[in-house]
């Protein structure tokens, strides 16, 4: 029907079925999905380790600076007992950047590596649709010589279009397959991927919580030991009293 | 009433009124009752008359008049003494009883005004423990159930007066350093008149029987009472005979009252000091510049000028080592303290980043697998409850007392600061041994500050000490909360991963050695994506195309072949239109203008500026042919050599070598062949007729004999594929 201007009526022959294009479109959007979640986790782990080192650091400037605080010349006692913490804080520390460590490799980086794939799938799936795109421009131009009368120049150029329909089609064709060959298989392959992963983020904190009691420990009993014999600290009466009013006057007056 | 036992001389009793307020009735009694006995006896003495008999006997009588008299005056003493005593007793009495009804009742009755008067509270601060110790005092009195008139009831008020003097001296030296604010808010009722009349009431119906007209009517009763205990002490003391057996712990008690009140006001003194100069008020620079004048420049720069004279050693520095000392060990506590205080800020702020990466909160529609599932569980766990409870923790017990500590740090140190201030004022009239008002007033303050300064400081460096390691010890105790929790629930989950059997070195080679795997099966899926999907298209030119790149070849070589990716539309002049699809030669790779993005092409013939940006280079199936020799030689010449040739075959080809043409070849006249590239092919002669090693003679498949540019020829090892062409 040439003398209607409009084609918006006529039926499309779909090239690709819609079913393949729907499969396609799932996997894809699987795949997506996938992208954002490894980018997210990634972001998170590497945000959280950061934080995770730096609480550690800083645990270990609070005791480190206390310990070259000059009232530690003054008492024994106490420069025993910040010494003690400060052991423990650094023990601590040392806990927690092996297992930053270890997560960095075993989590971080394969994470790093898996998004890294993406890109080129991305691409790959943006030539597929150029591929179509040529395809179906092709195949609506050769579809449109077929229809006109066979007069030998139209013949000549319907021959023509085939011939360049053919290898586009192959290559579309070679495309949609390769990619419906391999995303399931890339989608799938995630678990075996990342198992080792998770396996090894619970482990290296399993080791770090099994060491972090007993590291603790020292140092509380050191601190413990510290606040007994400051209760007989001859320099704070004030604290042995009983009633707290009574005993803080003396501050109060100070402080208020 | 229980009378002393003694011969009365006269025989009336003293007429004991009942407990008042006031002591003045018994007094006036006594008084009276003093005149009469004096009179009485005047009229005995002037009855006895001249004779010698009568002298001698007046002489007994007057010894027994006198002794009479010593035993009424004791008598009157001690009368006077149990008046007193009792009046002591009685009024702490009344006393107390105001005081808890004025606390009680009418501080009740008042918060239930509308609206309840502001700062309420604040007037009765203190009160409870003055009544604490005055209800204390009368019960140790009342325990022992002795009368007043009994001698050892004198003793027991001493006693329980001495044992208690510490807590009175505590309690009451609070409540009138306290004592102003009092009169301040009061003062502030007084502003508003509605308020102050609803409060005049309340006072009129809860305490009905006295006459009131403030709230400081009562309030000030403590201040009254502390001052009236030294009278009534040495009142009893005064009519007490030296010979009782408690006077001498009366005395003492005496003098205790009268200490309690001189330190009591030097309590007061210190604090109105310490409040005068302990705070810092924020002063813009506009507010310290309207504050200078000529007075507070000529003390600045006094004081300045005698800083100036310590350093430069002109007059000798006072050097107080025990103050010294004191301060150094408070900047190094403050020092210490200010550093913890950012230290645990810093920490705190680490945990609260950490709490908010929330690494649980993925989604690879793994929920299926174990790993993951234990994972998800352990983060929430610790996100959720473990470690935001570790950070309240760290919040309360240790955050804010330390910024509690910081800010009482402030006052300590202005008072520091003041006390250098004062010390050098106090240097340059030290010396002076006539000192006026003013430098009287200079002097105290600075004795005032040092004292009270050489007094708290040890014990707030001490308190302060204590509290900040106390803090550590928390710490240090969280942490070990904390771990404790995480151990238990890692070890909830450890069990059932998979790979938990192995120990910890074995554990980690494992799980490297799986990470690697898996890097690599990565790398060879991107390779194979790459390499299959991301071979461009080749299209066969049409013939008018294949003309073109010939022409443009021709011209320009083929390494400046270009296909337009998109539809030009040229819009300046000189701008071509192309279409989709063209080749086109570039010439230059930039404009006349020094624009990069414009290039010079021919577009067959038409020359014109295009987008480079539309434009990609051509890649023949293989690589652009270098240019074809035809150019270079006359045609005679090799029409001349093409027309002989032997027909021998070399066996050139290598047993482990193929030779194939690299790119295509279009034979223009009979003596060429056309080859296609990728095509194997026979090397007949390497060289043609005349020896010229440009060309060779090749066979090629369907037994077709030419001569072929030998640059056109490859070599290539046997068993390889020859590169991959789309079509034939």
């Amino acid at each position: 029907m040439s003398w209607i201007p409009f084609k918006i009526g006529q039926p499309k022959k779909q090239i690709v079925s819609k079913t393949v294009e729907r499969d396609f479109e799932r996997e894809y959007d699987k795949l997506q999905k996938l992208e954002d979640q490894t980018k997210k986790l990634h972001k998170d782990m590497k945000k959280s380790t950061e934080a995770d080192l730096a609480m550690s650091k800083a645990a270990v400037k609070i005791s480190a600076d206390l310990l070259s605080n000059p009232l530690c010349e003054q008492d024994q006692a106490f420069l025993e007992s910040m010494a003690a913490l400060d052991t423990a804080m650094r023990r601590m520390d040392a806990f927690n950047q092996e297992k930053v460590n270890q997560i960095q490799k075993t989590v971080i980086d394969p994470l790093k590596k898996y998004s890294g794939v993406f890109p080129s799938l991305n691409m790959a799936v943006k030539r597929r649709e150029q591929a179509l795109q040529d395809y179906k421009r092709l195949q609506s131009k050769v579809e449109k010589y077929e229809e006109k009368e066979k007069t030998g120049p139209i013949m000549v150029k319907l021959h023509q279009a085939r011939e360049e329909l053919r290898p586009v089609r192959e290559d579309f064709e070679a495309k949609n397959k390769q990619l419906l060959d391999e995303m399931p298989k890339f989608y799938h392959s995630r678990i075996d991927y990342f198992h080792p992963s998770f396996e090894a983020l619970i482990r290296a904190q399993l080791h770090v919580a099994v060491q972090l009691p007993a590291a603790a420990q020292k140092g509380t009993k050191a601190a413990f030991v510290v606040s007994l014999r400051l209760r007989c600290h001859e320099s704070c009466p004030a604290a042995v009293s009983g009633t707290h009013r009574l005993a803080c006057p003396p501050v109060q007056m100070l402080m208020n | 009433m229980a009378v002393p036992r003694r011969p009365q001389p006269s025989t009336f009793t003293l007429a004991l009124l009942k407990p008042a307020s006031s002591a003045l009735p018994p007094l006036r009694a006594i008084q009276k009752v003093i005149k009469k006995d004096k009179l009485q006896e005047k009229e005995g003495a002037s009855e006895s008359s001249i004779s010698e008999e009568r002298l001698a006997q007046e002489a007994e009588e007057a010894k027994r008049k006198s002794e009479d008299e010593e035993a009424a005056a004791k008598e009157r003493a001690a009368q006077r003494q149990l008046l007193a005593i009792e009046e002591l007793v009685q009024s702490e009495r009344n006393y107390l009883r105001l005081l808890q009804l004025t606390t009680f009742t009418t501080r009740s009755n008042l918060q239930q005004l509308q609206p309840p008067p502001a700062n309420l509270d604040s007037m009765f601060l203190y009160i409870e423990e003055v009544i604490d110790v005055s209800s204390r005092l009368l019960s140790l009195l009342d325990q022992k159930q002795i009368q007043p008139g009994d001698p050892l009831f004198l003793e027991t008020l001493c006693d329980s007066f001495l044992s208690l003097s510490s807590d009175i001296e505590a309690a009451y030296r609070e409540y009138l350093a306290n004592y102003s604010n009092i009169t301040l808010v009061e003062n502030s009722y007084k502003e508003k008149e509605a308020l102050w009349n609803d409060i005049i009431k309340v006072i009129k119906t809860s305490v009905p029987d006295v006459n009131a007209t403030s709230l400081t009517f009562f309030l000030v009763m403590p201040v009254q009472r502390i001052a009236r205990y030294p009278l009534l002490l040495q009142t009893i003391q005064k009519h007490t005979d030296p010979t009782h057996p408690a006077y001498e712990l009366l005395e003492k008690t005496a003098h205790t009252s009268v200490a309690l009140n001189v330190h009591i006001n030097e309590y007061k003194r210190f604090r109105e000091v310490a409040d005068k100069y302990k705070k810092t008020e924020p002063l813009s620079i506009k507010d310290k510049i309207n504050r200078l004048n000529t007075h507070s420049i000529a003390k600045k720069t006094a004081r300045l000028s005698q800083q100036i004279k310590h350093e430069t050693g002109i007059t000798p520095k006072l050097v107080d080592e025990e103050f010294d000392a004191l301060e150094g060990l408070f900047n190094v506590l403050e020092r210490g303290i200010l550093d913890l205080l950012e230290n645990v800020e810093t920490y705190l702020h680490h945990l609260q980043t950490f709490l908010a990466c929330k690494t649980e909160e993925f989604d690879f529609d793994m929920d299926g697998e174990k790993a993951p599932i234990c994972y998800k569980e352990i983060a929430t766990a610790l996100r959720q409850w473990i470690l935001p409870t570790f950070e309240k923790r760290m919040q309360t017990l240790i955050h804010k007392p330390l910024c509690a500590l910081r800010d009482l740090l402030v006052g300590p140190r202005n008072l520091i600061r003041k006390r250098l201030h004062k010390l050098l004022d106090y240097e340059m009239i030290e010396a002076k041994s006539n000192l006026s008002y003013e430098e009287q007033d200079v002097a105290n303050t600075y004795r005032t500050i040092n004292t009270l300064l050489l007094n708290e400081l040890p014990q707030f460096n001490g308190l302060a000490l204590q509290m900040m390691w106390s803090m550590l010890g928390t710490f240090n105790c969280l942490h070990r909360d904390l771990a404790t929790d995480m151990e238990q629930l890692f070890q909830s989950f450890a069990q059932q991963l998979p790979h938990s059997s192995l120990d910890h070195n074995a554990f980690w080679v494992w799980a490297e050695s799986e990470v690697l795997e898996g890097a690599r099966r990565l790398e060879t899926l991107c390779q194979s994506v790459e390499e299959t999907l991301n071979a461009p298209v080749v299209q066969p030119l049409s013939p008018s195309s294949q003309c073109r790149l010939k022409q443009l070849t021709d011209k320009h070589g083929s390494g400046k072949i270009y296909q337009v990716a998109g539809p030009v539309v040229g819009t300046r002049d000189l701008d071509l239109n192309l279409a989709k699809g063209e080749l086109v030669a570039v010439i230059s790779e930039i404009d006349t203008r020094g624009d990069k993005k414009r290039w010079l092409v021919d577009a067959g013939g038409r020359r014109g500026y295009a987008p480079s940006s539309k434009l990609m280079r051509y890649h023949q199936p293989t690589e652009g042919p270098p240019p074809s020799p035809h150019l270079t030689l006359p045609e005679g010449v090799t029409g001349f050599r093409r027309h002989s040739y032997t027909p021998e075959t070399r066996p050139l080809t290598h047993p482990f070598f193929q030779v194939l043409a690299a790119y295509d070849f279009t034979g223009r006249g009979k003596h060429e062949v056309s080859v296609r590239a990728g095509e194997p092919i026979r090397v007949l002669e390497p060289h043609d007729k005349r020896g010229n090693p440009e060309w060779s003679l090749v066979e090629v498949r369907g037994g077709k004999k030419g001569y072929v540019p030998s640059n056109y020829l490859t070599v290539m090892p046997m068993g390889m594929a020859p590169p991959s062409s789309p079509y034939r």
